[in-house]
């Protein structure tokens, strides 16, 4: 590494990943506008300033994180968890509550979510422990203690906040990282097989309104003014947006207060409804290229932590979108969790740029080395 | 490295895969959202986003037959208070400052703010000057709001007819009530996107309706006649002692009600317009149902004109009750016992018809129910059941005593003797006009059924011209100039419900009556309630009549059939005409005529005999003497009402005739000397 600033890092910075992560986050800011839009005229919502404000700060982490080796990354990986671990143990004990959950840590001007930096410590931490060759016929069982070990404590903390959305994130991109590491295929499906079998233990475990949620996405109209009341009018909102949609700042339905988490978790409904269904294949197909291109990233990267960090950031943007639409179209039960650079949410925005700033570094060092 | 890679490859491959068949799957779930419940959503986002606004349009004006407002409908500004922004927002001193440009004590105001409702309204369709001030204030909080108030510039006139208009524009009684809906109009509806919370979006609605303003009501009433009949009515109740009044104006052959006036003893701050006793209070009616009582008889046959009925001389013992006459009177015919008023000639017919047939007969005349007005509230009175209608029931009900009636129901069945047997629907609006000032509904006369028969109708109206103008009538002072009157007084006790018995000394007086007998135009009737003693129908209510019904042949141009424009002209053609005849007889009879010392019947008031004149002579003999004549069946005179050389102070004259000129009654009334006059004559036409 001769020169830090490499001619080439220009040659192959991958230019489409960027414009997809601005093109998403420029579509967030504009439906954020129109979620929080209020009839006033010649009035520019605070939420919408902070949202740019974060995104700037996004722009430039991912930029610096391209342009940066990610290797320097593999010697922090354990003190990036320990210190996003110990973030999440104090939102636990000294945590800002809002909406009936803990989440945020308050830092003066700004609320920061340990649980989004837990998204991208913890597959850095997997990363760096799957780096090594597996062993011939793939890692097995005792393999897995450590990120067994590692995911957990990570998993339990944020589902007690409560956050379920995020902990199942957190658990589908680990397995994510280590079916991609060279898990043992006959290990995995044991492992799948007996997850399976322990959900009705899990069902004891969950809170009374997640309860709800899971039966009211069986039949919404069974109690359609609260816990179906989400998805309900989820669902009228990408409805009644049709073919073409209503046009920007033209939804009825958020406009006038009916969807509810409309900033945050039901965001792609407020895109649905002003949009329609035309604009939300575009939006999914942004997704799709996007998270194609993070898959081709980790084939070909060089070597092992490259392409793990690279599947895994991909990992979370797909899991994420997938339960995010999923929901809020009625496929999958209300759980909630962000839109990846749509949803109103610093640090969301703000970790998820700095994960496509590793994938990016990771094309980039390909070549470097 | 190399099989490491390719395993890598694979997973990621496999990866990829997921991600398409993911993908996939939810591109699938919004393509069914959007196409299958794509209609059904998008019609339930309608439905939850969008409300109903409707603002009340202009209330229509409500005129008199001739387009006198009665009710009209201006602008009008309000004032409402939001109580917590005034109260936080503004000092006391500034909220007294608003007190007094209400014109309301600034306690007042202050309590109202603080009693803890959120909206508060402070003056309800104020004057412009009091709004404006308001208004120059400027408190935060505050608010005016344009409404339309209703105004009654005729103030208390026809008020129980016309009935009131609540604040919010909506009617509470009388014409505003029944015709709410017309008079209202369609209100402008503004379709709005409201929030989840149901907040208006004033400022975009999705669409509106153009108001339709309220109709232009017309009504039947005569204004003129109204305030004359309500002063009549006024000048009464005060001379009298009554408590209240009511009169009514009827045109008996469409059921147009030109006057229905209420007016009471104690002023009332709604100036009577949520009651309307014309129609909705029963009273005892006493004699005036002897009218009805006697077109019943005759048509059921039981009795006929002639009929003789012994009044038992002023005492009649039915069972354990007695029924009293004013006077003794022995063989009286049914127009006699009109004439006196005769209780006991009454109940005997009564008792005659039984129960059955005159109950059946008072529902036909419709007793006992609705007319059919087009008012709300409208009485049906009281017949009572038949059980009570055994012997003491039945007969005091003959003289209309036991049994209650509307006076509106009361003036419908002496049209239906008016009309020649009709019941028609009365009622007071004629016709409604939209803004364009094209007619949305008119009404048409409407007759419900008949009662009698015209020839009973007709000796009945003939009958009751005694009442007025007999010797013994009850009612000379409801003479009218230049007209005959047909009519009936009525002097009735009043019942104390609550003792279940009859007020000493208190009755309720009235007249009813229609006319010219001749060819009836109006029927009037004037009840006065809770008179004191000595007051009777034919002393109190009968003048008022007088009044009303002479102003109201005025108000319809109806000629009086006097003498005064006909007389020469129809003379000499008459006499033309028998000279023409040229027959043995005509001369004769031109003798006759010219023989007959008109003058001296004239001055003195009594009536020349007419029995043997043909219709034509009778006619102009009658011109002359300023009599009018009303005449049943054809050829020869051969009875006469009044008796030759009695008084013909009435100014009118009942003919009968006969084909053959002789009377087929059994000879009875008139005097040998006439009669032998009369037969002497009828040799010498012969």
């Amino acid at each position: 590494m001769a020169a830090w600033f490499d001619k080439r890092t220009l040659y192959h910075f991958d230019w489409p990943l960027l414009a997809g992560v601005l093109a998403l986050t420029a579509l967030g800011i504009m439906t954020l506008l129109s979620a929080a839009y209020a009839g006033r005229q010649g009035w520019v919502e605070p939420v919408v300033v902070r949202q740019l404000l974060w995104a700037a700060l996004g722009t430039v982490l991912l930029l610096g994180a391209a342009l940066s080796d990610y290797r320097k990354l593999a010697a922090a990986a354990y003190p990036f968890y320990g210190l996003a671990l110990a973030l999440l143990a104090a939102v636990a004990v000294g945590g800002r509550e809002m909406g009936g959950s803990r989440r945020w840590l308050s830092l003066g001007v700004f609320r920061l979510e340990p649980s989004e930096l837990m998204k991208l410590a913890l597959v850095v931490v997997l990363a760096r422990y799957f780096s090594r060759e597996p062993p011939a016929g793939g890692w097995r069982g005792r393999h897995l203690l450590v990120p067994a070990l590692l995911i957990a404590p990570a998993a339990a903390l944020v589902m007690k906040q409560p956050d379920l959305g995020t902990a199942l994130v957190l658990l589908m991109a680990g397995a994510t990282v280590i079916f991609g590491g060279g898990l043992r295929l006959r290990t995995g499906l044991g492992i799948v097989l007996s997850v399976a079998l322990s959900m009705p233990l899990a069902w004891h475990e969950l809170k009374p309104y997640q309860r709800a949620r899971l039966e009211s996405f069986v039949n919404p109209q069974a109690d359609p003014l609260r816990s179906g009341y989400h998805l309900i009018q989820s669902e009228i909102a990408i409805g009644a947006g049709g073919a073409l949609g209503k046009g920007f700042l033209k939804g009825t339905q958020a406009r006038l207060n009916f969807l509810p988490e409309r900033r945050t978790d039901f965001i792609f409904s407020v895109f649905a409804e002003e949009f329609g269904f035309f604009g939300a294949t575009l939006l999914l197909a942004v997704y799709a290229a996007m998270v194609w291109r993070g898959l081709a990233v980790a084939r070909r990267a060089r070597e092992r932590f490259g392409a793990l960090l690279a599947l895994g950031f991909t990992s979370i943007i797909l899991w994420q979108v997938v339960i995010n639409v999923g929901m809020a179209s009625g496929l999958l039960p209300v759980v909630g969790i962000p839109l990846p650079f749509v949803s109103y949410g610093g640090t969301s925005l703000v970790a998820m740029m700095f994960g496509v700033g590793l994938i990016i570094s990771v094309n980039i060092r390909r070549y470097l080395f | 490295m190399n099989s490491g890679w390719r395993r890598r490859a694979a997973r990621i491959g496999a990866l990829a895969a997921m991600l398409c068949g993911l993908l996939g799957l939810v591109l699938l779930r919004l393509i069914l959202l959007v196409s299958v419940d794509g209609a059904e959503l998008v019609k339930l986002a309608r439905v939850e986003h969008t409300s109903a606004l409707k603002l009340a349009a202009v209330r229509g004006a409500i005129v008199d037959r001739s387009g006198r407002p009665l009710a009209l409908s201006a602008q009008a500004q309000s004032v409402y208070a939001r109580s917590a922004a005034l109260l936080g927002r503004t000092t006391s001193a500034e909220r007294a400052r608003l007190a007094r440009a209400l014109g309301a004590s600034p306690a007042r105001v202050e309590a109202l703010l603080r009693r803890g409702a959120p909206f508060v309204w402070l003056g309800r369709q104020l004057e412009p000057a009091k709004a404006a001030q308001v208004g120059k204030l400027g408190l935060a909080g505050v608010g005016l709001v344009t409404e339309y108030r209703r105004f009654y510039p005729e103030g208390a006139l026809a008020g129980s007819v016309v009935g009131l208009a609540g604040l919010d524009g909506q009617g509470l009684s009388g014409v505003e009530l029944r015709y709410d809906a017309t008079v209202r109009g369609a209100p402008v509806k503004l379709r709005l996107y409201h929030d989840a919370l149901g907040h208006q979006m004033l400022y975009a609605p999705v669409a509106s309706d153009q108001a339709v303003v309220g109709a232009r009501l017309e009504l039947t009433l005569d204004l003129s006649l109204q305030a004359l009949a309500e002063r009549e009515l006024r000048d009464e109740v005060a001379a009298s002692g009554a408590r209240a009044a009511s009169a009514v104006v009827l045109d008996p052959f469409s059921g147009e009600l030109l006057v229905l006036a209420n007016v009471s003893a104690q002023a009332d701050p709604q100036d009577g317009r949520l009651h309307d006793g014309a129609i909705q209070d029963a009273f005892e009616p006493g004699s005036t149902i002897k009218g009805i009582l006697a077109a019943i008889a005759l048509a059921d046959g039981v009795v006929r004109p002639q009929t003789r009925i012994f009044c038992e001389q002023g005492k009649f013992r039915v069972d354990k009750a007695v029924i009293h006459d004013e006077g003794r009177h022995g063989w009286l015919e049914l127009g006699d016992i009109l004439e006196v008023s005769s209780n006991i000639g009454a109940a005997k017919i009564a008792l005659a018809l039984g129960a059955r047939r005159y109950y059946d007969g008072l529902v036909a005349f419709g007793f006992g129910h609705k007319s059919g007005i087009d008012l709300p509230g409208e009485a049906s009175g009281l017949l009572g059941g038949l059980r009570q209608w055994r012997r003491v029931g039945l007969a005091t009900r003959g003289f209309g005593q036991g049994l209650a009636v509307t006076p509106l129901q009361l003036a419908v069945a002496y049209a239906a003797v008016a009309n020649g047997g009709a019941i028609v629907r009365p009622y007071v609006v004629k016709a409604a006009y939209d803004s364009a000032g094209s007619a949305i509904f008119r009404q048409t006369p409407q007759v419900l059924r008949r009662a009698i028969s015209p020839a009973v109708a007709h000796t009945v109206n003939t009958l009751l011209r005694r009442t007025v103008a007999g010797q013994h009538g009850t009612a000379h002072l409801a003479q009218v100039a230049d007209f005959t009157v047909a009519g009936k007084t009525g002097t009735a006790q009043m019942v104390d419900f609550r003792a279940r018995r009859y007020l000493k000394g208190r009755s309720v007086a009235s007249f009813v009556g229609f006319l010219p007998a001749e060819a009836p135009r109006l029927v009037v009737l004037v009840v006065l309630y809770d008179v004191g003693p000595g007051h009777f129908g034919g002393l109190v209510a009968a003048p008022v009549f007088r009044e009303i019904a002479a102003a109201a042949l005025r108000g319809l141009n109806v000629a009086a059939p006097g003498p005064r424009f006909v007389e020469a002209s129809l003379l000499g053609a008459v006499s033309e005409g028998a000279g023409q005849q040229a027959s043995s007889a005509a001369g004769i009879e031109a003798a006759d005529l010219s023989a007959r010392s008109l003058a001296p019947a004239a001055a003195d008031g009594r009536a020349p005999d007419f029995a043997g004149l043909s219709l034509r002579r009778a006619l102009v003999l009658a011109r002359r003497l300023g009599v009018t004549v009303s005449a049943s069946g054809h050829g020869y005179v051969v009875r006469q009402e009044p008796l030759p050389g009695t008084s013909l102070s009435g100014h009118s004259l009942a003919l009968f005739l006969a084909p053959d000129g002789r009377d087929g009654r059994p000879a009875s009334r008139p005097s040998k000397t006439v009669g032998r006059a009369n037969r002497a004559r009828r040799r010498a036409s012969g």
